[in-house]
């Protein structure tokens, strides 16, 4: 099944072998259910919070949203490229007669196919053990829906962004740490101006707005649907610079 | 000072020598900075015009023009001298800070269509490790779209002798091993234009004459290939035609005999032992061969001759007729530089 994928998507599977043969996957999963640890501290809170505050304002939102889900993606997302850059392998893609849109939109669907469900994987435990029995009541499986729509609007948007780093510095990696916690977490904090610019900001407006449970509230939270919008134009935006900085990059 | 050594060489066979019998008259290519150098140009596939790269203040690559068409042609030109550049530029992986580059009339670089019909084997170590031999080359079959990826992959694989070891890792192959499975993902689709770096690097004696001999036959087939090198004496194994670039510009191209020739001509330093050297040194001036002799305080004698094929067959029969004893005789500045650096300063 695997092996038929290779004809229509060879970029996409040379990907996905690159990245299954590190060990990359095996740190992304490690961090995705570092959140589920956190989850069990709700066990031994004695405040009177709900679970969905909880899991929103206590783990979600400082901690995946703000650090872990930006660090995952960016681990990914910066090798899928970067390596081949990084190792001179890139050659051997550029130099076929296949369009650098079809290069960097396979390279980004196998950071995505990666990096969804191993995430959602993660939260889903992470609310399976904060809700434990109430996990199966609707309106808590609403919250849940919101939090993984949000995720998967987070990911999809710092994949495009960390793809396109990988593409424009030779210190991805790095360059990304600092903008995912500089930028994305404490200018937003010190600078509420910046929230506005920020990704984070529209993942958190999506959970808020889908979710719209009164326990958890986002100040200056953007709509549900204009909050995809700019998600989307960011993402469709940063394929479009990758394509062409991928078209006139310069492979020593 | 490489426009100096300027001759014509449009279709023309080189002449080696001038009427005036003077051996430094003798040239070699035709850098003229108006046009490209043609070299079997009848079907030109390969076209640099005026083709510079610098980086800031650092030249890679000068005024480079020439154009190639079917057969092998080897890029020859010391470590640093701008070659992988150029082969850079000619495949689209660098543009160029001017001039332009064809491959087939289409432009080298932006438009993917002209990799249809290019098979490239760069100088990187790396292969994507985690892939078997036939998972790359079949990767590149799929790249390449063909229609019948399995006959082609296996076809690429016999023709570098990879079949056996295709199901390996690439991560454990050797280097030379890495070099051919690279080279059969540059011919899998079978192309009409090959630019090989240094393929010949980390090859062991046999892999090398393998390598070699294929060479020989794409160009047999009427394929262009360009394959760059530093080893003068490789070359002659399998290029008809050379392109010498020093220092990032063109000092020479041509046909390979021709241009051996004339490295052949330049004032070699060849170093003699005898356990009677003042009594050899004073034979050898009198030979009209050499330029200068001196004595170092080891007692070897070192002559400077510009007819070194003539000097090497005078001296045993002058030994004999001196009746002196010759212990050794071998060329003392053979190193591809000076005669890269003698090409350029003429």
């Amino acid at each position: 099944m695997a092996n038929a994928l290779w004809r229509p998507l060879p970029v996409f599977m040379l990907t996905m072998r690159q990245f299954f043969g590190g060990k990359s996957v095996w740190v992304v999963t490690v961090l995705a259910f570092l959140p589920a640890l956190f989850g069990m501290i709700y066990w031994f809170d004695t405040t009177d919070n709900p679970p969905a505050f909880f899991l929103s304002d206590a783990i979600y939102r400082p901690l995946v949203i703000a650090t872990l889900l930006p660090i995952m993606v960016l681990i990914l997302a910066t090798g899928a490229l970067g390596n081949e850059i990084e190792d001179s392998t890139l050659p051997y893609l550029t130099l076929k007669p296949i369009g650098r849109l079809r290069i960097v939109a396979e390279k980004l669907l196998a950071t995505l196919v990666v990096c969804i469900p191993i995430i959602l994987a993660g939260l889903t435990v992470t609310y399976l053990i904060v809700f434990r029995g109430d996990a199966g009541q609707s309106a808590n499986l609403s919250f849940l829906w919101a939090l993984l729509a949000s995720a998967i609007a987070g990911i999809f948007a710092y994949a495009a962004v960390f793809l396109l780093v990988s593409l424009l510095v030779s210190r991805a990696l790095l360059v990304g740490i600092v903008y995912a916690l500089v930028w994305e977490s404490l200018l937003g904090r010190y600078l509420p101006g910046l929230k506005v610019a920020s990704i984070r900001h529209y993942t958190e407006s999506i959970l808020v707005g889908k979710a719209n449970d009164p326990d958890i509230a986002l100040k200056g939270a953007t709509g549900v649907a204009s909050s995809i919008v700019v998600i989307a134009v960011v993402s469709v935006s940063c394929i479009l610079i990758s394509t062409w900085r991928l078209r006139n990059l310069d492979l020593e | 000072m490489f426009r100096k050594i300027r001759r014509k060489f449009e279709g023309e066979p080189p002449a080696t020598s001038t009427a005036s019998g003077d051996s430094r008259q003798v040239l070699l290519a035709v850098p003229d900075p108006s046009r490209p150098v043609a070299i079997m140009s009848d079907r030109p596939t390969v076209v640099l015009d005026h083709v510079s790269k610098w980086y800031g203040d650092l030249v890679a690559v000068s005024d480079l023009s020439f154009s190639i068409g079917p057969g092998v042609t080897a890029l020859l030109g010391p470590n640093g001298s701008g070659k992988s550049t150029s082969l850079k530029m000619i495949c689209g992986l660098l543009g160029p800070s001017t001039g332009t580059v064809t491959l087939d009339g289409l432009p080298a670089r932006g438009d993917p269509k002209a990799y249809k019909n290019l098979g490239v084997v760069l100088d990187i170590e790396q292969v994507y490790p985690y892939l078997s031999g036939r998972e790359f080359v079949r990767m590149n079959a799929l790249l390449q779209k063909l229609p019948d990826v399995d006959t082609a992959t296996e076809r690429a694989l016999a023709t570098v002798e990879m079949t056996d070891a295709a199901d390996r890792k690439v991560g454990g192959y050797s280097k030379g091993m890495r070099q051919r499975i690279k080279l059969a993902g540059a011919l899998v689709h079978d192309p009409n234009v090959i630019l090989m770096d240094e393929p010949l690097n980390g090859t062991d004696p046999e892999q090398r004459a393998h390598m070699i001999r294929l060479m020989w036959e794409l160009g047999q087939q009427g394929k262009t290939l360009l394959v760059s090198s530093h080893v003068l004496s490789e070359v002659e194994r399998f290029a008809e035609n050379i392109i010498v670039i020093v220092n990032g510009k063109l000092a020479a191209a041509g046909n390979y005999r021709t241009i051996r020739e004339r490295i052949d001509n330049h004032p070699h330093i060849v170093r003699l032992g005898s356990p009677e050297p003042r009594k050899l040194a004073s034979a050898l001036v009198t030979l009209p061969q050499i330029s200068s002799v001196r004595i170092d305080k080891d007692g070897r004698i070192f002559v400077e001759t510009s007819e070194v094929r003539d000097f090497y067959r005078m001296v045993p029969r002058l030994a004999k007729e001196k009746n002196v004893r010759l212990t050794e005789l071998q060329a003392a500045d053979e190193s591809l530089e000076s005669v890269f650096s003698y090409l350029v300063e003429r």
